[in-house]
């Protein structure tokens, strides 16, 4: 990428403060409230460092976890939590690719997992006191001051991102760096990304980006790259909508535990509801017709 | 149940950082019952304040819950 | 049977971290009391005379979940002392918002009735009867969604054993809150005439209840997550919920039915064993949805494209 013009003027090192609109420089987008943001997360980039996770609990404060080995490779994450907003998944495959590496090496995919930020976000749609919502930037965000622990959201998200902590009472997941978007910066573990597997944008910009990108490796002969989460793209299936954080896979999404065709918990509130009240109904007529008998 | 002094230094939604005297930062969270609410720490942390709180170490997790927060001398 | 990739064996999704025996003993609870409001006002409405007794005490039944729901739903809360929060939005697409204000439309209205009722029977008061026939029909209403809603919260999220049978899932629940609050006041039930009345009640709500039961089970076949019912929940949905709480009051019932007055037994012991059904049908359906949740080749198998709803 092209230095950004602006980054000139920052060639001094003592800084009074953050640079403003510092995600120009860092991302080449301005952050500006009303517009859509996300996640492009190119897995054929990812190597696994997990700079991700470590920078996303060190500006989110989040504690360490789940200490110990898995055994599952090198993942000792797990799996998202209320602790863990960024888990770079780790699948060891063999002979998938003919050449000189060693096996296993040859076929190693890594994945950094985040919140979808889904523009029709089950979890939201669930929470039944308005403390998850959507922010300007068009993410998804647990009200910390609204959250009163009722867990709902937890059984509504298909791709099983939103946990409660026992320790705080609370729901918590990827917030984008709400925080940080609001400052103008770039959120911590797309910034962070050494290999820009992770990249940050402007949906529309970014969607199209993945689009040459996947065009670029099938040239290139990986014909299985494809993308997970654009409109009418697997995970963006259900009346789900697109999802704003997305991804560049090269094997089925259940490989990397993703569900193939999710869908939008709330449209199954009216058939169900009516459904009952259906049956109710007709029982009453019965019950009516039991009392008047002789 | 035990306790330490130290300074507020970065507040993150009912998550903080306590700086001890020797400079040592210790991640702490606010317990769900916790004489606190989460909205109280972000001034503390404006004024750099001095607080002393209660404590006691979650299993399998690396930080403090806390279950108490007061200002210190 | 999911043929496919898992990640380790890990759980591609997270159970709800509902307390099964708090929360569904709330559904329980709703249910029975819904059904309450609901033969009541019919009772009240059709044989106002005859079944003036089924209809106090199920003027009073319903009361059930006004008094002790909330108390089960906020002990669930992981942060209690923020419950009031439920009250400050009103959202059609979270049944668990829809069922707070129903809960507390019911609330109103069973309140009502029964405190009407309460001075009409201590304080020998004629015009609060009128009152009580006044809030009967509203809380009726609310006692319909206050018995099925429940489903719907459950059928509303991405749990695959919820998600798979929203319709029928409605309907068992509805029918097995109106046989609850039936075998509840017919073992009250002191008329002979009342009691078959209310057991007839029973006979067509568990009927129905099978029906859908087997109408869920379709479909769970048919998007392959009956597996989820390998478990120990899912032998209590089988043998406890179904064979012993709905299957056999049925027929415990009809044999009384036939046998006329002489059947009161049978009858005693058909209400219990619906009672104990009703309630163990919420605990399993929610043991049984946390396990499908927690299995990978269950909710990886009900997220394949063949599953998904047909435009």
């Amino acid at each position: 990428m092209d230095m950004h013009p602006r980054a000139l003027e920052q060639s001094n090192s003592q800084f009074g403060g953050p640079i403003p609109n510092e995600s120009e420089l860092t991302a080449g987008v301005r952050i500006e409230p009303g517009k859509s943001y996300g996640f492009f997360t190119d897995t054929t980039l990812c190597i696994g460092c997990k700079a991700c996770e470590v920078a996303c609990k060190e500006w989110n404060n989040l504690p360490a976890d789940n200490l110990g080995l898995t055994g599952q490779s090198y993942d000792n994450t797990g799996a998202l939590s209320a602790n863990t907003w960024r888990h770079v998944n780790f699948i060891e495959k063999a002979g998938v690719r003919e050449n000189d590496l060693a096996p296993f090496q040859s076929g190693w995919l890594m994945m950094s997992d985040v919140c979808k930020h889904c523009h029709n976000a089950p979890c939201l749609e669930a929470c039944p006191t308005g403390a998850l919502f959507k922010t300007e930037f068009d993410t998804v965000v647990v009200q910390q001051d609204i959250c009163n622990g009722c867990g709902y959201c937890v059984p509504a998200c298909p791709f099983g991102v939103v946990d409660l902590s026992d320790l705080d009472g609370k729901a918590h997941k990827c917030t984008l760096c709400y925080d940080r978007l609001k400052g103008g910066l770039e959120p911590a573990c797309a910034k962070s990304c050494p290999t820009d597997s992770i990249q940050f944008g402007e949906i529309g910009e970014l969607q199209q980006r993945a689009r040459e990108r996947v065009g670029e490796l099938h040239r290139l002969g990986a014909e299985e790259a494809y993308l997970y989460g654009t409109p009418g793209a697997p995970g963006a299936t259900g009346d789900l909508g697109h999802l704003n954080a997305f991804f560049l896979l090269t094997d089925r999404p259940e490989t990397y535990n993703l569900p193939a065709a999710p869908t939008r918990a709330s449209n199954r509130v009216v058939p169900s509801l009516f459904s009952g009240l259906a049956a109710v109904a007709g029982l009453a007529l019965a019950a009516a017709a039991m009392f008047a008998r002789r | 149940m035990r306790s330490m002094e130290g300074i507020v230094t970065i507040v993150q939604e009912g998550r903080f950082q306590l700086t001890d005297d020797v400079g040592v930062s210790h991640l702490c969270i606010l317990d769900r019952n916790a004489a606190a609410e989460p909205g109280q720490l972000a001034p503390l942390q404006r004024r750099q304040a001095r607080v002393r709180v209660r404590y006691t170490r979650p299993r399998n997790l690396i930080g403090f819950l806390i279950h108490s927060v007061a200002l210190a001398g | 049977m999911y043929q496919g990739p898992t990640y380790y064996g890990r759980a591609q999704l997270k159970p709800s971290p509902f307390n099964n025996w708090v929360v569904g003993g709330y559904v329980f609870l709703a249910g029975l009391s819904g059904g309450a409001a609901l033969i009541s006002a019919i009772a009240d409405a059709v044989r106002p005379i005859g079944a003036a007794g089924a209809v106090r005490r199920g003027r009073y039944l319903a009361m059930l979940a006004p008094l002790v729901g909330p108390l089960l739903l906020i002990e669930d809360l992981r942060t209690p002392s923020r419950f009031y929060n439920m009250l400050r939005v009103a959202k059609g697409t979270s049944p668990m918002s829809i069922g707070t204000w129903i809960l507390m439309a019911f609330s109103a209205f069973a309140g009502l009735g029964a405190a009407a009722q309460f001075a009409s029977d201590r304080l020998g008061w004629l015009w609060p009867r009128r009152a009580a026939r006044a809030t009967q029909v509203p809380a009726a209403v609310a006692g319909a969604g206050l018995a099925t809603y429940t489903a719907g919260l459950f059928a509303a999220t991405s749990t695959p054993l919820w998600a798979a049978a929203p319709q029928s899932l409605a309907v068992r629940f509805g029918a097995s809150s109106v046989a609850a609050a039936g075998a509840a006041l017919s073992l009250a039930e002191r008329s002979a005439r009342t009691r078959r009345a209310l057991d007839a009640i029973t006979v067509a709500a568990l009927a129905t209840e099978l029906a859908a039961t087997e109408a869920s089970h379709r479909s769970y076949r048919r998007a392959g997550v009956d597996g989820a019912l390998d478990g120990a929940w899912g032998q209590v949905e089988k043998i406890g919920a179904t064979g012993l709480g709905a299957a056999l009051p049925l027929g415990l019932l009809v044999a009384s039915l036939a046998l006329g007055r002489r059947a009161g037994r049978l009858s005693q012991a058909a209400s219990l064993a619906t009672l104990a059904g009703s309630a163990l049908l919420r605990m399993s359906i929610m043991g049984a949805g946390d396990d499908s949740a927690r299995r990978p080749e269950i909710s990886l198998r009900f997220s394949q494209p063949d599953n998904l709803p047909r435009v």
